[in-house]
């Protein structure tokens, strides 16, 4: 027995030893691949080597496949090793071929089916001090694309250019090892610094999730213990809240928690956002790049970035939940009437902030929605030029369009939003809190303390933070590539998902009447409704499908559905 | 058995819930200093001084929008910056010697502290000889 161990023992030993060294060995080559430099030398005789294929490489990184387009298409006039049309790269040309401004070849009486060269010469791609006039990828990529090969500019494929640009990053030893460049990722590199990719968030961030969720559980047993002693003095949360409030005010099968839901998502948009506001740059050359820097080179900055946008989508959803359940239980009945209206000018402000923060991205997603909403404004009679004007700032979209996008969003927006969330929490405390009958027509009496009354807020933000983190891991924000100056219709033409159901309805008619007033006439319904409908009266009050409103209820399904079966159709793709 | 000090089962709770929720804000806090820990590495930059016959051997040639002084010395091409060093103004030319505006700084033809705040000489600027006998001036690295 003790035989078989010992042999067994020396035997994974030896695994382990053929395993590490191969292991070595191979990220070694893979090393030497990657940061393999460039000399460029004027040697007298020429060899013949350096025409020949570059090997396969399997399974071959975006550089390798670079490296085959490069030669094939590239290396004829740039080199073999990017060096430019040199004397020495022309002397690998036939003798008779070695001129190649002779005419009848590339001078100005090139042959009808080739390109004359310009007389500067062919540039070089590697080395100090080329390609100083693209600062980034993005820029590089996309002079490949249009004007590249010089016999058929724009010939090249998305891919081909990517793939080109990889390349050329390798020949200067700026290749990200294991990094593929695209429109989503490749703006952000620069050509001229090497970058270190920071390292993965997913440990830290699962780790955070494990202790949210320890907390979670914390809470939870702390909550079901009941505690009936009294407990030590209320700190500054406790006292935000009143001593007590009755149970019933405080279920999360009665209220779903979106109030409250909605209130911490708009305080981790301030935070994130204030975040994001470091790196952010709103110049439209700058904009899309600088958000793909916050994706792709700053540590954590697509969990805070992913965090930003998907608190901003699920508040929306959440605000839409709220809505719903004030409406299906009859909430706002007197004297909640004029906090409701407060409640949908709020979901207004949310909208617009959703929708400038799109905007703010600068990139070829937001590209068609930017244009098409600011003409839906020039609909609008009399003052439609002039809002045009006010918002846009020019006579299309351009660079004081992004400055007072960003200016609204950062601030002006955000102010209001504040205001009116403020005033509406002001108003439920007034309003004598969650809608629940008068004392004399309530059939229960239990209350739960203000120190209760924390705790299941405290567990909702933790479960809260937790989902959101999990989102945030797993579906990035999305980014495209930068808007490029040319007005080429390359962007994505879908509207942003919350406005898919005006997008939809667009496609029936005229703009004002359908893009505009239909909205509106939305928005003004959903307001009025405890103004214009029956209301439930108080007794009804604390549940779910009281009888009195149940116009408004049906009303508020319909247009809800309404919406909802507009979005779907306009996510469908075509 | 002993009856030691224990704690109750509140306050046991409290003191857990308190410490998971602090170790969540002190990993918070750690990706929030590292979120903030990103820079650009700088790019190095490079002037264009033009031939090498433009700095004939006891020549002393200041560029002011640099701002360095270029010699010849017996055909040693040497490049001082003249930013002080003491808190970084331009320095002015005195004759022989380069005096700075802000606080007074004083600096010989070789960049040796002559007086004032500064404490370090001026810093050496990397030349570099191109092929046809163009010069390049390196400020960082």
């Amino acid at each position: 027995m003790r035989r078989a161990t010992i042999l067994i023992i020396i035997g994974i030993l030896a695994l382990g030893v053929v395993f590490v060294s191969s292991v070595s060995v191979g990220t070694s080559t893979a090393l030497q691949q990657a940061t393999a430099t460039v000399s460029i030398q004027i040697t007298p005789t020429f060899d013949i080597n350096r025409l020949a294929q570059p090997p396969t490489v399997i399974p071959p990184a975006q550089a390798d496949n670079g490296e085959q387009i490069y030669w094939g298409m590239c290396a004829v006039c740039h080199g073999d090793q990017g060096q430019g049309l040199t004397e020495d790269w022309v002397n690998s040309f036939p003798v008779e071929e070695r001129n190649c401004w002779d005419s009848g070849c590339h001078a100005s009486d090139a042959p009808a089916n080739s390109f004359e060269l310009p007389q500067t010469g062919i540039p070089a791609l590697a080395g100090a001090g080329k390609l100083s006039r693209f600062s980034n990828s993005f820029e590089l990529y996309r002079h490949i694309h249009q004007n590249m090969p010089f016999l058929r500019a724009g010939s090249l494929t998305s891919e081909e250019a990517w793939s080109l640009t990889a390349y050329i990053l390798r020949m200067n030893d700026r290749e990200l090892a294991g990094f593929t460049l695209n429109g989503n990722a490749g703006a952000a590199i620069p050509v001229h610094h090497k970058v270190k990719l920071p390292e993965s968030q997913i440990p830290g961030a699962l780790i955070l999730v494990g202790v949210l969720t320890l907390c979670v559980v914390a809470v939870g047993v702390n909550i079901q213990s009941k505690q009936t002693a009294l407990p030590s003095k209320p700190n500054f949360f406790h006292h935000l809240h009143p001593p007590s409030i009755p149970a019933a005010q405080s279920r999360f099968s009665y209220t779903l928690g979106a109030g409250g839901a909605a209130v911490f998502l708009s305080f981790i948009l301030l935070v994130t956002g204030l975040l994001e506001m470091y790196y952010y740059v709103p110049t439209p050359e700058q904009a899309a790049i600088s958000v793909e820097t916050i994706t792709t080179l700053v540590p954590f900055g697509s969990l805070i970035r992913n965090l930003h946008y998907w608190s901003a989508q699920f508040l929306v959803i959440v605000m839409s939940i709220h809505l719903l359940r004030v409406t299906l239980t009859g909430a706002y009945a007197p004297p909640r009437r004029f906090n409701h209206l407060l409640g949908v000018a709020l979901l207004a402000f949310i909208l617009l902030l959703d929708f400038t923060g799109y905007v703010l991205r600068w990139d070829e997603g937001i590209h068609w929605a930017l244009v098409v909403g600011a003409n839906m404004l020039k609909t609008i009679p009399w003052i439609g030029e002039s809002m045009y004007q006010f918002v846009i700032g020019g006579s299309e979209p351009g660079a004081p369009t992004l400055i007072r996008f960003y200016a609204w969003h950062i601030f002006g927006l955000t102010l209001g939003a504040v205001i009116l969330m403020a005033w509406h929490a002001f108003r439920v405390r007034r309003d004598g809190g969650i809608a629940i009958p008068p004392p004399t027509q309530r059939k229960e009496h239990e209350r739960i303390t203000r120190f209760d009354l924390l705790r299941r807020e405290v567990l909702a933000m933790t479960v809260i933070v937790v989902i959101l983190i999990l989102f945030s891991l797993l579906i990035p924000a999305p980014i495209a590539q930068p808007i490029s100056a040319i007005n080429t219709m390359t962007g994505d033409s879908q509207a942003p998902w919350f406005f898919l159901w005006i997008q939809q309805l667009l496609k029936f008619g005229d703009p004002f009447l359908l893009g505009i007033l239909v909205p509106v006439l939305v928005v003004v319904v959903l307001a009025a409704m405890p103004y214009i409908l029956p209301n439930a009266k108080s007794e009804e009050l604390g549940k779910w499908f009281p009888r009195g409103n149940r116009i408004a209820q049906i009303l508020a399904v319909l247009i809800m559905a309404v919406i909802l079966a507009l979005t779907v159709w306009g996510a469908i793709p075509k | 058995m002993n009856k030691t000090t224990y704690i109750s089962r509140r306050d046991f709770l409290k003191l857990s819930t308190n410490a998971l929720f602090g170790l969540s804000g002190l990993l918070g806090l750690v990706g929030l200093i590292r979120y903030f820990d990103y820079y650009l590495p700088e790019a190095p930059v490079e002037f264009d001084l033009g031939d090498i016959a433009n700095y004939p051997v006891g020549s002393r040639t200041v560029r002011s929008d640099i701002p360095a002084v270029i010699y010849n010395k017996d055909g040693e091409i040497e490049a001082h910056s003249l930013v002080c060093t003491h808190l970084g103004c331009t320095l002015a030319e005195n004759g022989a010697e380069f005096d700075c505006p802000c606080h007074g700084s004083r600096f010989d033809d070789n960049g040796v502290v002559l007086a004032g705040p500064a404490q370090k000489p001026l810093k050496t600027l990397r030349i570099e000889i191109l092929e046809g006998g163009m010069l390049k001036l390196h400020t960082k690295g």
